[in-house]
């Protein structure tokens, strides 16, 4: 059994998943109405957080797979990229553990988890596969071939989706966080009432989202506080639309480029129901196979971090009593296949 | 009873074993650790290996953890309670949280000891001692504000620790002694962290966090989006 913990951002999560990849327990302790009235997640709060349930989530997973730590193999754990102060508090509590049982250890980079979240039981994605990852913090395409790695071909130039979600969302009053928020308003809305730009740079895949926003911003100023209050369904139908127009356009073109039969979504993103619904049309369509695993393998999770370690060679105690969190850690530093 | 000790209450990763048959096996911080980049993650978890192979002994003999929970520096503070929680977890044992400050004025061993912790931003954690006794609890203040709790206090103390170093002029000019810059006894060791842990009450593992003493900074930091 593999025992993987997760605490990069404001979520502690640990997963147990099998050999073969089944989850046996999947635990997420989100602290996500600590942070509301900040509009964002505050560091210090999310650590302070993580070191109080860190042990009570780990027992609660291995309770909820029927395991013990006897039964446990081998410990994941992320290692970034993340919140400094955050990652700290699970890879501390993760070498810990590992060391005291004798265990070998596998760091896992975050971005990696979301990329293999859908090759978990039970309906894994074959290789293969193009994969979108979509959050408040990262948004990129990705094609996967060998699953100890992935290749970025690629990203946000400057505000992840998510991002321009949360942004979108308080300029409209709506509350955090955005993503859900806006899809929710949005439901009732016209998405063709309001024109916003759908920026993609370059001829290659990368995307941008700074533009949006500003766009957002202008276009509240001319019409007015009433009128915006009239209107908000439509414009958050038309702000959401065009997220989603300028994903599926990279996703396409990706789809052609690297003539992909298979697309994966992961990150907080990949819950918007319109983002679903127009990539589940446009890859019916082309006859590209979608996965859009459910919400709790997209959000931070630590059953993705178990994925990702299943392909990863692990450390042996005591090699990895020194490892150190990384605030940024790419691609680049994805360790050789197993 | 072999028994654990961790701090990382400073800059500094302090561990000791101390074995059943009274011996201890440490590893002491240098005094230039204090001003150190702190380096907890890589540093602490192989002073742990260390201690316990000097000691011959596993993590499966081990009695209990004793852990300094501060106040002090609070990433730092986190990863040695995450680290001694986990190996009480995995082990099934019982930790028990004893005061950073307590520990830096048993080091002292002066009659009547001021123990100071650098708490940044220009502020101190303290704690007044005399022997055993806590005189003043953990508090965090300005340095104006601990110099004049020190012209109230019944004798003249004697203040350790970076924050005593830090802070010297205003401590001396209160009438504080501040030992030299360069001195050990500016150290926590964990030697003091199991002394003092071996009567300590043991906590509940979820119970066991850092003393803060101070609410989280959400001004000075700008919330980071979700992701
Ligand atoms: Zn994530």
């Amino acid at each position: 059994m593999i025992l993987a913990l997760e605490t990069s951002c404001d979520d502690t999560c640990a997963a147990v998943i099998s050999p073969g990849g089944e989850i046996r327990s999947n635990v997420v302790a989100s602290q996500g109405l600590l942070h509301e009235r900040y509009g964002g997640v505050v560091p210090e709060i999310a650590s302070r957080r993580h070191l109080e349930v860190v042990d009570a989530v780990t027992s609660d997973a291995l309770e909820r797979a029927a395991v013990s730590l006897d039964d446990v193999d081998r410990v994941a754990v992320t290692q970034g990229p993340g919140l400094i102060g955050a990652l700290l508090v699970g890879l501390s509590s993760a070498k810990a553990l590992a060391a005291a049982r004798g265990l070998p250890l596998v760091p896992v980079d975050h971005l990696h988890g979301h990329v293999v979240a859908s090759t978990l039981e039970p309906d894994p994605i074959e290789r293969p596969y193009g994969c979108l990852v979509a959050s408040g913090g990262h948004t990129f395409l990705a094609r996967v071939e060998e699953p100890s790695s992935y290749r970025v071909l690629g990203q946000t130039l400057d505000d992840a989706a998510g991002e321009a979600f949360d942004k979108g969302a308080r300029l409209l009053g709506l509350g955090y966080p955005g993503g859900p928020a806006i899809d929710r308003f949005a439901r009732d809305g016209d998405p063709e009432a309001f024109r916003f730009p759908r920026s993609l740079p370059g001829e290659g895949l990368d995307l941008s989202f700074s533009g949006l926003k500003t766009s957002l911003l202008y276009r509240l100023r001319d019409l007015g506080e009433e009128e915006v209050a009239a209107r908000r369904a439509d414009l958050a139908a038309s702000y959401q639309r065009a997220i989603v127009d300028a994903l599926a356009a990279r996703i396409e073109q990706a789809i052609a480029e690297e003539r992909l039969e298979r697309l994966a979504i992961g990150g907080g993103v990949a819950a918007n129901s319109e983002l679903r619904r127009v990539l589940g049309e446009r890859c019916r369509r082309s006859g590209v196979g979608l996965w859009a695993p459910p919400l709790a393998l997209c959000t931070d999770n630590a059953a993705m971090i178990a994925a990702a370690a299943r392909h990863l060679v692990p450390l042996p105690y005591p090699e990895y009593l020194a490892l150190d969190a990384a605030a940024r850690l790419g691609p680049e530093a994805t360790r050789a296949a197993a | 009873m072999n028994l654990l000790g961790l701090d990382t209450a400073t800059a500094a990763s302090a561990v000791c074993l101390l074995r059943a048959d009274g011996r201890a096996f440490e590893v002491v911080p240098q005094v230039s650790a204090l001003s150190a980049r702190p380096a907890h993650a890589s540093d602490l978890m192989p002073a742990v290996a260390l201690v316990l192979e000097q000691a011959a002994l596993r993590f499966g003999d081990l009695d209990a953890l004793a852990v300094g929970v501060g106040p002090g520096a609070f990433t730092g503070l986190r990863i040695g309670i995450a680290t001694a929680r986990a190996i009480a977890a995995a082990q099934s044992l019982p930790v028990r949280p004893v005061s950073s400050l307590a520990a830096l004025a048993a080091g002292a061993e002066t009659e009547l000891t001021l123990a100071v912790i650098d708490a940044r931003r220009g502020q101190a954690f303290a704690a007044l001692h005399r022997g055993a006794e806590e005189v003043w609890p953990p508090f965090v203040a300005d340095p104006a504000t601990l110099a004049e709790r020190i012209r109230t206090a019944s004798g003249t103390p004697d203040a350790v620790g970076d924050g005593a170093v830090r802070f010297r002029d205003v401590l001396e000019a209160a009438g504080a002694r501040v030992a030299p810059e360069h001195s050990p006894l500016h150290v926590i060791r964990a030697l003091h962290i199991c002394r003092l842990g071996r009567s300590a009450p043991v906590a509940a593992p979820a119970a066991v966090i850092p003393e803060y003493l101070r609410l989280p900074d959400v001004t000075a930091q700008s919330p980071v989006a979700h992701p």
